[in-house]
């Protein structure tokens, strides 16, 4: 059995609290956006930093749709990482290689 | 079994949602039931993370045709498609799953060797570590790129093609094979939902209720397992299967019982 100190199972709780944080932060994102969006008539207007435009729940439950997204790339990106770190120059090449098709899915209709 | 299965027919026939719609939040569903459950197995040393990036490879390819295809394919193929993977998952859940464990000793030139695959898993029991070889990844490869593509298509996690890979081709304990799957179908759903939602076709105020019902969902149906018999469960579950297999196939031949139905 793998111990406690061995580097395969620290690897793989990184990517469990990447995993675990992310869907916490997300969840919590798009629960702000649905209150918000019930008790927008009953808020004042809050304008948007940049855009000027008013803010809405919508927009935070966007970001939260975002952030899952989001979350298993950065997962693939946080094992490059890891994989590097180790040395192992294939599968940081293989972690590469989804990278680019996911992004490449992305890009194609734009 | 992922949510996705279930979510697509609920929305498209109960609550009359455009398929593409539905297809759309069922992916951002899956993602967040693949990342909210993947943290017990990778802590329990059951995910094998070099087979879950060895096979994104061919998973994502797979989302990504399934991107291309989702602009051309009509409605009534994507009902006709889904009836069929609902017929065959009902399929699937009646007949158990086995193992078939590799018990010679690894050939030195298969990919699985080459690309180190082979691992060990700890027995709860035990707590020894128990060691197993991986199969042909060729055909593992090539049947994950066809789950890609379904998922795509169809917002859904595919474990209709994943179980065969895995179980079959791959010949993983059964452990090491859900925890696996589980992990990879984030990856393959944000593939395709990444470009789903580049191009606003992802409905938010649909998608984000859906996502986080189906955090909640999971969390409380890990409970629930505990309380319900598995063999009546299955056997609920099946009848559902079936009853929305029939809906959708009836869809897709143009006939609709449902107000709310496209």
């Amino acid at each position: 059995m793998k111990s406690a100190e061995d580097p395969l199972t620290q690897r793989d709780q990184t990517i469990a609290a990447l995993l675990w944080s992310g869907t916490w932060f997300a969840s919590a994102l798009i629960a702000a956006g649905i209150l918000v969006t019930a008790f927008q008539p009953f808020l004042p207007p809050v304008e948007m930093p940049l855009s000027g435009r008013p803010f809405s729940g919508r927009d935070l439950t966007a970001a939260g749709i975002a952030t899952f997204i989001l979350l298993p790339v950065a997962r693939v990106a946080l094992m490059l990482i890891l994989f590097l770190r180790e040395r192992d120059y294939l599968y940081t090449l293989i972690a590469a290689i989804v990278l680019a098709i996911i992004s490449a899915g992305v890009l194609i209709d734009i | 079994m992922a949510s996705g299965i279930f979510i697509v027919p609920i929305l498209t026939l109960l609550f009359g949602v455009e398929i593409h719609v539905a297809i759309g939040a069922s992916l951002i569903s899956v993602i967040a039931c693949s990342c909210g459950s993947a943290a017990p197995f990778l802590k329990g040393s059951l995910t094998n993370i070099r087979i879950a990036i060895v096979l994104e490879t061919a998973t994502t390819l797979g989302a990504l045709t399934g991107v291309l295809l989702a602009g051309i394919v009509s409605t009534s193929f994507l009902y006709g498609l889904f009836a069929a993977i609902l017929a065959v998952s009902a399929q699937q859940m009646l007949a158990r799953r086995h193992e078939s464990i590799a018990m010679n000793p690894p050939a030195a030139k298969s990919w699985a060797t080459r690309l180190r695959l082979h691992s060990s898993f700890p027995d709860p029991v035990s707590g020894q570590a128990l060691a197993y070889q991986v199969g042909c990844v060729p055909l593992g490869l090539a049947l994950m790129y066809g789950a890609g593509l379904i998922s795509a298509l169809l917002g859904i996690g595919s474990g209709v093609l994943k179980i065969p890979a895995m179980d079959t081709a791959l010949r993983l304990p059964l452990k090491v094979s859900t925890a696996t799957s589980n992990f990879m179908i984030g990856v393959t759903a944000a593939a395709s939902a990444g470009a789903y939602f580049v191009r606003g076709e992802i409905n938010i105020e649909i998608a984000g209720p859906i996502a986080l019902g189906s955090v909640i969902g999971a969390l409380v149906g890990t409970r629930l397992l505990f309380w319900i018999p598995a063999s009546r469960l299955r056997i609920f579950f099946v009848i559902i299967l079936v009853l929305l297999a029939i809906q959708m196939l009836l869809i897709a031949c143009g006939i609709s019982f449902f107000k709310g139905s496209p």
